[in-house]
Order: structure tokens, then sequence, then C-alpha cells
């Protein structure tokens, strides 16, 4: 398994996309952390809650990238007729997805270290600058989510693409219902009286773990509600996966 | 070595192999061959785990290849359709699978060298021409340094100087005794090189026979040329061959040359010409499945 998990890290490593998320986050996070900062009123910046909030708002954007990459981490190899070749050294299929899972939540892992390092940097920084105190807890707090949140999310997203198998359909169709279709719901569920349960959906549940605002599940509760979403990808993963034919 | 026990194959409604069965014994060549579309790459699929049978049974030395414990280092394969991603170079194409199959990461700049790809390695691959990429995944096949070796019609997209060398290299493999499957539509590709010869048409098994033998079918008849070949034909009917004129002094004789120059001179005749007429590998390949030409595959 230990080498098996090695190969995978390494094919991420030799493609330039992977290097292309890992710029992408670390602009976003830059580009966060200094919208907060510069956005947000002189006393709040002392505020705990305030540099809580900043850690998770940086993180918002590494999730959702760290989903894109866990599903492109599959995808890429029926892309590209490459799983045949993988399927030739790990020809026991169940194996194979959970090393895809557990290369996407490590892929998360350095996305969020990335993240956190650019986030760190330019609050320190920034608010260095401007004589505000850094309440160390609360930062280590919010990361602490953040990276629980954000591994998740490449666990959700390999699991997504384990399941779905074509790179345009993972990708769009993840980003249609983030954007589209659980909104939707979220909307149709409040109609009929029953938006409490909106939040026990997938991007909902995610998004909660790393959410600073307060609404919807709780903490544990949302990550007990990704697991399930993530269970039940995985499940449809090994489905498909254990039963395709690589032609 | 591989065993093949009435492998049936369907996707859908289209029947890709049928019942077929057969087997390629340790430390011989065997050339897997038909038209294109006859179930030959389905087949070695199902060898290699990556399609799963109706019903039969496919075992690669004694089991499943997804019994196998690190099979890239016991059974070396090359597929039918490319299979590196185009962003990555050969070279760490390669060490990416040297990590997963357990393979000293020193195999990798010696295999590239093998097929003659070191300058080429630290390319991405997408700048590969076809050529370079079938050695590319000969390279890949050869990696764990396997005891069995499975090439799904490698001289695709090779020129003829690609081909040659192919034919050199499954020589220089065959000399050092693996055990190899090698699929090809044009029987020449491999005739030079294999032991035997799995010959399936529609799924189904049509011969499996040496080279030899297939050879054999090859050697035919003589033409033979005399300005006495009324008398000629006289002399070779009486000796009980088969023979007819084929028109300008000219006879077909279903007989060596050396038989029928040694009739021709105990009776005196003079001969213009006399030449072995052989039937090309292909045209018998062509018999034997029944094909006048190429199918959709």
């Amino acid at each position: 398994m230990t080498r098996l998990f090695a190969a995978e890290l390494l094919k991420l490593r030799t493609l330039r996309s992977t290097w292309g998320f890992a710029l992408v986050a670390f602009l976003l996070a830059g580009l966060a952390t200094a919208g907060n900062i510069g956005g947000t009123q002189a006393l709040e910046r002392h505020e705990p809650e305030f540099q809580f909030r900043i850690v998770l708002d940086a993180a918002f954007p590494a999730a959702v990238l760290s989903l894109l990459l866990g599903m492109i981490l599959v995808t890429n190899e029926f892309r590209h007729g490459t799983i045949a070749r993988t399927l030739l050294a790990t020809p026991r299929r169940g194996r194979l997805v959970v090393i895809k899972l557990l290369a996407g939540a490590a892929m998360g892992a350095a996305l969020m270290l990335v993240t956190l390092v650019v986030t760190a940097s330019t609050a320190a920084v920034w608010l260095g600058f401007l004589d505000v105190t850094l309440e160390l807890g609360e930062a280590v707090d919010g990361a602490s989510r953040a990276l629980v949140g954000v591994v998740l999310a490449g666990t959700l997203g390999a699991a997504i693409g384990g399941a779905v198998h074509s790179q345009v359909g993972a990708l769009v169709g993840a980003l249609v219902w983030i954007f589209v279709a659980e909104p939707l719901c979220w909307a149709l569920l409040g109609l009929l009286d029953a938006g409490g349960a909106a939040e026990y959906l997938p991007a909902a549940s995610l998004g909660g773990i790393v959410d600073s605002g307060g609404g919807g599940l709780p903490f544990a509760g949302s990550v007990a509600m990704a697991l399930v979403w993530t269970a039940m990808a995985t499940a449809l993963a090994l489905l498909r996966t254990s039963r395709r034919d690589i032609t | 070595m591989i065993e093949v026990e009435q492998l049936t194959k369907r996707f859908g409604s289209t029947l890709a192999v049928d019942d077929l069965s057969f087997s390629v014994a340790p430390g011989t060549i065997t050339g897997f061959l038909g038209p294109n579309g006859a179930g030959k790459s389905t087949t070695m699929r199902a060898i290699l785990g990556l399609v799963r049978p109706t019903s039969g049974n496919t075992t690669v030395l004694g089991r499943q290849y997804r019994e196998l414990e690190m099979p890239s280092q016991r059974v070396g394969a090359l597929l039918e359709t490319f299979d590196a991603h185009p962003g990555r170079s050969g070279r760490s194409h390669l060490r990416v699978l040297a990590l997963a199959g357990g393979i000293a990461g020193s195999r990798v700049d010696e295999v590239l060298a093998l097929v003659d790809l070191g300058a080429a390695g630290r390319r991405r691959v997408k700048g590969y021409s076809l050529g370079m990429q079938q050695r590319l995944g000969l390279a890949a096949a050869l990696l764990g340094d396997p005891e069995v070796l499975v090439l799904d019609e490698p001289a695709n997209g090779l020129d003829p100087q690609g081909i040659r060398w192919l034919r050199d290299f499954l020589r220089s493999l065959a000399s050092e005794g693996r055990t190899i499957l090698v699929s090809s539509h044009v029987l020449a590709e491999v005739a030079q090189t294999v032991d035997e010869v799995v010959i399936i048409d529609r799924g189904r098994l049509l011969r499996h026979v040496a080279i030899a033998e297939v050879e054999a079918l090859a050697a035919g008849s003589t033409t033979v040329r005399s300005p006495d070949a009324g008398l000629l034909l006289e002399r070779l009917v009486s000796a009980g061959l088969g023979a007819r004129s084929v028109g300008e002094g000219r006879l077909e004789v279903s007989a060596s040359p050396e038989h029928v120059g040694e009739i021709a001179a105990s009776a005196g005749i003079v001969l213009h010409e006399l030449t072995p007429a052989r039937a090309t590998l292909e045209e018998v390949f062509l018999e034997l499945t029944g094909e006048p030409g190429e199918r959709g595959a």
C-alpha cells in the first residue's frame, strides 16, 4: 500500500496541472486574506473571531480546488487511458480506489498547507504593521477546522471521480451541483418549510466545516455528514470501478 | 504459463470472444493472429485482468492476473492503446510505474536505453512520435524484467526501420527464454520470431499450430518453362504429379523444383525456367481466416 500511495503522489508531483492548482490556491489565499483585512473596520481586527474567520475564509477556495483536484486525480486516468497501466500494477481495484482516496486526502492537506502559509504570512505582516496582536489560539482552531474540511473535500472529490470516471462529467456536474442544483434545493426546501434539511446536503455539509458564519450544522455534524456523503460516493466508486471493462 | 479456457466475452449484443481456449507454453513465443476485430485485444485484456470474462477463465503463471503478487515483476504488457499521460515525461511515466510495481528506480534508465529512448526520456510524452510511443510502451513492459510478456500489436505505427528493430528486439527477448504472446494482424511481422501461432477469427479459434506448419502450407508448386512443354507434361503426369499448362510453354506443377528438374533431366528435356512458386504467408493466413481483406475493428 505504501509504494502504491507513493506512486500516486509521484503522479501528482510530475504533472504541471497539480502545480497550477497549488499556484491558484496560493493566489486565492493571498487575495482572500488581503481582502478580509483590508475590508474590515480597524476595531474589528482586534477581535479573536475576526482572526478565526481569516483562516476559514481563505480555506473556502482551497476546499473547492481540493474537491476538483481530487476528481482530476481519478478521472485523468480514464481521460488519458493511463488506467490500464495503473491496473496492471494494481489489479485489485478496491485497493486502487482506497489509495486514490488517500491521495486525494494528502493532496487536500498539501493545498491547505499552502493556503495556511500564505494566509499566516500575509496576516502576520499586515496585522503586525497595523499593531494588531495575533490570537494564536483562534488561528489554530480555525486552521484545524479548515484542514479537516479541505482534506475531506479532496477525499470526496476522489470518490466522486471514481464513481463518475468522465472528467468533464465529474467537474461540470460538481460545479453545477454546488452553484446551481443545491441552491435550488435550498430554495425548494425553504418553500416546503423544511429548510433545516438543506443543511445535510453535500455542499452544505462540506461548507459547514469551513463556514465561519455559525449557521447550519455544528462542526461535528458537518464533518459527520461530509463523511456520510464521502462513504456513499466511495461505495459507488468501488462498484463502478470494479465492474468496468478497460477496453 | 498462459492459459485461456473457454473464454467468452460479450459487450452488449456484440460477441467479441467466443468459447476460446488455447495455452502458451513456458519459454515459447506465440503469435496471436487474426484480422482486425477478431477479438485479439479483448482476449489479451482478459488475460491481464482488464476485461471481465462473460464466462470462462484466463490464468498467467497458474493464477488469475489479479491474484499475482507484484504482477509488474512477473508479467509485462504492451497494450494497443497508448497509456502514458501526455503531460508527463517518458522517464517520469516509468518512474511512477517502477514505484507502483516495487521495481528499483535504476531500471528506468536501463529500459530507456534498451529501447533507444535514453535521450528522449526527459521530454514530455505528448511530443513523442508513434514509434517512440511504442518504444516507451515496450520499456514499460520490460521494466520489471518479467518472465512473461503480452504484447498487443507492437508493430503498430512503426516505420519499416522500426519494424525491423522490433523483430530483432523480440528475437533477443526470445533468446533470453521469456514466454511471449504477441498479437498481430500481419503474419509476416511475427513469422520470423514465433514458435507457434494461434489464429482466431470472429472470436473463435481457427488454428493453433507450429509456425513450421504454416510455412509448409505456404510451400507449394513449381513453375517450369520448356520448349518441349507438351512432352514434359506427359512425363510429369506419368510420374504421378499434378501438372497443368498455363500457356506459352509454361507448366504449373505440384512438386518441388528439385523433383521437376530431375524428371526433366532424366527425359533429356531442355528447361528455360524452373521457379518455386510459394504462396506468401499472408496468403496462407488469409486462406485460413477465410478473409479477403480487413474488417472493421
